[in-house]
């Protein structure tokens, strides 16, 4: 696994696993997104797997997502929540959607960006040169500092995870701006 | 056999337990990192393949 920092690119050749293949079919129906959170840390070789995968897309108008919706059915994804597109479109405003394929497990939890830091996740993503296919992910600073943030143990280890992989690549500065944003500073020695 | 009622928990023993239990897992994260680093993307991924498959179904 290669990351080259000052480019934002990560080049990565792996056996893909079910998880991986999941999201590849899944956001290659996409042109604007950013995968955040668990699967991140998954990605880069966390002995875990997920119920399902976060991921981030800028706002869209009801035509841009009745278009994905049908792209998405018609490729066999359904949505959990609901059959109906104008009903996930207005669940969509509130609170994140799930698709799936076949099984309910694993899914893709579909949000729109509605805050800072989602939108500096999805103006500074990295990315990742997965095989021949290409992924985009949230900026690993960002990442890090967010997992400390939800605290649970599992987040502390895939913090951990992401910063000792990475760690001579790891922008120090940025990642304690982020954790004094999130005021989690006291968790910083959970990652060394 | 005891009775839910009657059995004794140490929650300071357990508190120890947990305790001990989520340093041991920090460090396999650092263990496995360290796996990872000195071992090329196919091997390593191929066996994280195979716990997140066993996992998954295969429909």
């Amino acid at each position: 696994m290669d990351y080259d920092a000052s480019k934002g690119e990560i080049i990565l050749e792996k056996e893909l696993n079910k998880l991986d293949l999941f999201v590849l079919d899944f956001v290659a129906n996409l042109n604007k997104y950013v995968i955040v959170s668990g699967y991140v840390s998954i990605l880069f070789g966390r002995a875990r797997s997920s119920e399902d995968i976060d991921l981030l897309v800028p706002k869209l108008s009801e035509k841009e997502f009745l278009d994905l919706w049908n792209i998405l059915s018609n490729k066999g994804f359904w949505c959990i929540n609901t059959s109906k597109s104008s009903e996930a479109f207005e669940m969509l405003s509130e609170h994140a959607i799930r698709f799936c394929k076949n099984e309910p497990v694993p899914n893709m939890e579909f949000k729109i960006i509605k805050n800072e830091l989602d939108e500096f996740a999805y103006e500074h993503k990295i990315k990742v040169s997965l095989n021949d296919k290409t992924l985009y992910i949230s900026p690993l600073e960002l990442q890090i500092a967010f997992k400390l943030y939800l605290g649970s143990d599992k987040d502390i280890e895939d913090a951990r995870h992401i910063y000792k992989t990475f760690n001579e690549k790891i922008n120090k500065e940025e990642l304690e701006l982020f954790v004094d944003k999130l005021d989690v500073r006291s968790k910083l020695n959970l990652l060394t | 056999m005891k009775d839910i009622k009657d059995i004794k928990v140490d929650l300071v023993e357990l508190a120890k337990f947990k305790e001990r239990n989520f340093k041991e897992r920090l460090e396999f994260i650092d263990w496995w990192v360290n796996y990872i680093k000195t071992h090329s993307d196919k091997e390593w991924s191929k066996q994280q393949k195979e716990i997140i498959d066993s996992q998954l179904s295969d429909k």
